[in-house]
């Protein structure tokens, strides 16, 4: 294989994205220091979390820059677990309400 | 019954187009090195365990009566007389992410051929994710110490030590399982095993190890920080 | 494009020379997957051993002093366990799925010939775990297939120790066997065509195993996820799936778990795997009838979108097997729609395999009768599923015999109508030789025959509320005496039924001798598989050049064509593009 077949990119890309990863993590430790509680706290933490995880896939493993055929075969089976997640947790939400229906404790 | 018979892609259309004319073409779907594609579906299989694994801990948490130990106080660390929440925690997560960088500049420098960089960096990728597993190792032993348990703690809901050694213990796995990997593949890029073949096995291994570390991101979210 | 053309040099291929590297570590697919399919069938021979016993109980209770009740319970958890995972997966993806998908998409190998020789030893290795429950103290486990916990970890259970220790890691390493064989399969068929075999032309089995290997790929983890928790929960003391409760007058020790958990990930698991194995059965009937039929398969482009769309639902039903469970009931509704709407696709694949026989120049051959028992049965199966999915109907029907002939007519013998189709089929290719067409029929008539007499009854049954896996069924008032006739006549025929296969191995092994030479394509077959230069094929498939491919599988009964069929590597000719121009 030649070598121009490969993910070839500017490193200051690379250096980038690494200086806002750091960013990112300093930002979600201080929601926690910072004793954020409830709704704030969770958008906070998710908000960074998918900016992170999205810059990773992106940038650092080249998502960005594959074709689109790869994305969709990487992105749309992940409906299923967004279903189970969503399903597990209303019934993670159901259980609990019958043990405090039918145990008090 | 199409008849022509040349349907090969060059892979340059944009877009929805350019899906349909990539799966539409023969002999290969997409223009990547076997070793690559297999690594993507193997990481989309394990995205699905560690998600099942999450998912789960999710279950267990919302349908508990007993209360969730605060996590911010268990993991929180006297350092220089100053108490600090979640801490270690925190210096693990820069410590991945740190290798997470070198990896992407390893695959840079491979791809440009400079092959002696390329090794060092990987090197040093490795070297950071073993003081991640040790800090890990760290951290069990301090929480063993405090009387969690897989199966009680001293602190409310016995799922909290089950999920902590279950989840991490099989991210740490996986971490350590790409230490060793790393090193052979470095150990073997150092020796120019690979002048013939290429180094797209530089960016295979890249992709397992930032795996690794999205994998943590999502730990760190939903297991420390809730 | 640089990455295709290692498929093309032969010399990458180390030609195996000693008897070991050619037999024992093969990394030949061929080799591998007749390996695959002799431990499967081996396996898959116990299993039905087992259901014989179990039916020897519930057709004579009291007769039969050697069996008592946790040994029931013993034989119908490994019965199901073994047929569902270690028979049909590994037959229909590790057996055929090896053999048939370098052959038929003209690869000479798959892309990792390594790492598919270590997918068959970790299988191997998971049987001989699985096996060895059978001689450890307290037996197999007796949780039934699905291993429900609480029960299955705890005293009173058969097998709560050892058995289900053995049980977790024997599926564990399944699944790392399974990885390793399904990454190459995905690998291979989306990277290692042949020149002009795009993904519309490959035949109908490819697509069915490629599917199902994806499937297979995604809906493992849940199982290995919810083994390794069950695991820890055993081992551990961990209380994932444990809520706080007294067994045998003893509180233990686990508190806050969740049982339903583990059903639905347990399930998130099992349904895909129903497609695990009714997808490479789907592909494989519909190559079999467009042969033996001489007709194109009628609506190929919509066969190819009904696997992929079933597949894809797949993943959004699971909850339809624990209405009764307790669940959030709210689920119910979703989980009732979206199983009925799977009976879309599925009802398209049926009414495509009939029109495909329509008019068809039909050959009653051994595979084609066999494939055209599918039809039955996958149609009663089928049908009885829309029953199943509704919810209120559902309610009485859960847990009787109705579920069981249910799922045994459409994803235990449906599936095994076409390995039996499959075997036939394909025998003169792997072996050279042509089967004894006479034992043939006779092997499909009571197999055929047999499988309603054992299930026909099974529904009525299931209609009175005889509850499944007891072990007897006492003086129970609902339950007429004429049920326990029923239950005879049923265990009679299974054991006809199940005595019948020894024609089938007995044909298999003796023809390996006996038969008369198959020469190339005696079916007259389109598909790549039957092109190759050498019958059986020899180590790299394809001589010294790879095939081209100018069409689809599917040119059967081609008016001016020299016979009635034109296989895929013929190339067009000028009357053909001729004729093609009213089509385009």
């Amino acid at each position: 294989m030649s070598e121009t077949s490969g993910q070839q990119h500017p490193v200051g890309v690379y250096l980038k994205v690494w200086i806002l990863l750091f960013v990112l993590s300093t930002f979600s430790y201080m929601v926690d220091f910072f004793h954020l509680e409830g709704y704030l706290r969770w958008t906070l933490i998710l908000i960074f979390m998918f900016l992170k995880a999205g810059f990773i896939i992106a940038i650092f493993m080249h998502v960005a820059w594959e074709r689109l055929a790869l994305k969709y075969v990487l992105f749309v089976p992940l409906s299923a677990i967004a279903i189970l997640i969503l399903l597990m947790a209303i019934e993670g939400d159901y259980t609990f309400l019958t043990r405090e229906t039918f145990f008090d404790q | 019954m199409t008849i022509e018979t040349d349907t090969s892609t060059t892979y340059t259309d944009p877009g929805v187009d350019g899906m349909v004319s990539d799966w539409s073409s023969d002999r290969q779907t997409f223009d990547l090195p076997w070793g690559k594609l297999m690594m993507w579906i193997f990481l989309l299989s394990d995205t699905f365990i560690f998600s099942v694994f999450l998912t789960g801990y999710m279950n267990v948490r919302l349908s508990q009566t007993a209360t969730w130990p605060n996590t911010s106080e268990v993991f929180a660390l006297e350092i220089a007389g100053t108490h600090l929440p979640l801490i270690l925690i925190a210096i693990m997560t820069f410590v991945l992410i740190t290798s997470s960088g070198t990896m992407a500049m390893a695959v840079n420098f491979a791809y440009n051929g400079d092959r002696r960089k390329t090794a060092i960096l990987m090197g040093a990728t490795a070297l950071l994710g073993a003081s991640f597993v040790g800090m890990q190792a760290f951290e069990w032993t301090k929480l063993i110490g405090e009387g969690v348990r897989p199966w009680g703690n001293p602190m409310g809901s016995p799922q909290f030590g089950a999920a902590f050694f279950m989840i991490t213990g099989f991210h740490g796995l996986h971490v350590t399982a790409g230490v060793i990997y790393l090193s052979i593949v470095a150990r073997k890029v150092a020796r120019g095993d690979y002048e013939k073949k290429g180094y797209a096995i530089v960016e295979i291994t890249g992709l397992y190890w930032h795996f690794v570390d999205l994998v943590w991101v999502f730990i760190f979210a939903f297991f420390y920080l809730w | 494009m640089q990455n295709v053309a290692i498929a093309d040099q032969i010399d990458e291929l180390h030609d195996p020379q000693t008897f070991i590297t050619k037999y024992i570590w093969s990394q030949d697919h061929k080799v591998i997957a007749i390996q695959y399919g002799l431990t499967a069938i081996f396996v898959g021979l116990i299993a039905l051993a087992l259901s014989g016993l179990m039916r020897l109980q519930l057709g004579f209770p009291d007769a039969f002093d050697f069996i008592n009740p946790s040994d029931y319970l013993q034989f119908v958890t490994m019965h199901g366990m073994i047929m569902v995972i270690y028979l049909l997966t590994a037959l229909l993806l590790g057996g055929f799925g090896n053999y048939l998908i370098p052959l038929m998409i003209g690869a000479r190998d798959m892309v990792f010939p390594f790492l598919n020789m270590l997918s068959y030893w970790f299988y191997l290795v998971s049987v001989i775990v699985l096996l060895t429950s059978f001689f450890v103290p307290g037996g197999p486990t007796g949780a039934g297939w699905t291993l429900y916990p609480p029960q299955a970890i705890l005293p009173g259970t058969p097998g709560y120790d050892w058995g289900i220790i053995l049980m977790l890691v024997s599926l564990a390493i399944f699944i790392v066997a399974f990885t390793m064989g399904g990454l190459n399969y995905v690998t291979t068929v989306l990277q290692a065509r042949t020149h002009g075999m795009t993904l519309m032309r490959m035949p109908l089995t490819i697509w069915g195993i490629f599917t199902a290997t994806v499937l297979g790929l995604l809906a493992f983890p849940a199982l290995l996820v919810s083994a390794i928790m069950m695991m820890l929960d055993k081992t551990l003391g961990t209380s994932f799936f444990m809520p706080a409760l007294v067994s045998l007058g003893e509180n233990l020790d686990y508190s806050g778990g969740s049982p339903i958990l583990f059903q639905h990930l347990f399930w998130f698991f099992g349904h895909p795997e129903v497609y695990i194995v009714a997808l490479p059965a789907f592909g494989m009937v519909s190559d079999v009838l467009a042969t033996h039929a001489r007709k194109s398969i009628f609506g190929y482009r919509m066969m190819v979108w009904a696997i992929v769309v079933i597949g894809g639902l797949s993943f959004f039903v699971w909850a339809h097997h624990m209405y009764v469970s307790g669940m959030d009931p709210a689920f119910g509704f979703f989980f009732a729609t979206t199983t009925l709407i799977i009976a879309v696709p599925t009802a398209i694949k049926v009414y495509n395999w009939v029109l495909t026989l329509w008019k068809g120049n039909i050959q009653l051959t051994v595979p084609m009768l066999f494939a055209i028992g599918f039809i039955f049965t996958f149609t009663h199966g089928g049908l009885t599923g829309l029953f199943l999915g509704n919810v209120t109907i559902d309610l009485p029907l859960s847990d009787t015999y109705f579920v069981v002939a249910h799922f045994h007519m459409v994803m235990g013998v449906s599936p095994i109508m076409v390995l039996f189709a499959a075997i036939y089929h394909w025998y003169p290719l792997l072996t050279g030789k042509m089967f004894d067409e006479r034992l043939g029929k006779i092997h499909f008539w009571f197999t055929f025959l047999g499988t309603y007499a054992i299930y026909l009854p099974m529904h009525y049954l299931g209609f009175l509320g005889v509850p499944r896996r007891y072990f007897a069924m006492g003086s129970m008032d609902f339950i007429p005496d004429s049920a326990q006739t029923l239950n005879q006549s049923i265990t009679i025929s299974a054991l006809i039924v199940g005595f019948s296969q020894l024609i089938f191995l007995y044909n298999v092994f003796v023809s390996l001798r006996n038969g008369k030479p198959a020469g190339h394509n005696p079916w007259g077959a389109t598909s790549l598989e039957w092109q190759t230069p050498d019958v059986p094929p020899r180590h790299g498939n394809w001589g010294p050049k790879l095939p081209q491919v100018y069409r689809w599988a599917y040119d059967y009964g081609v008016p001016g064509a020299k016979e009635d069929f034109i296989p895929q590597n013929h190339p067009v000719t000028d009357s053909e593009r001729t004729a093609g121009e009213h089509d385009a």
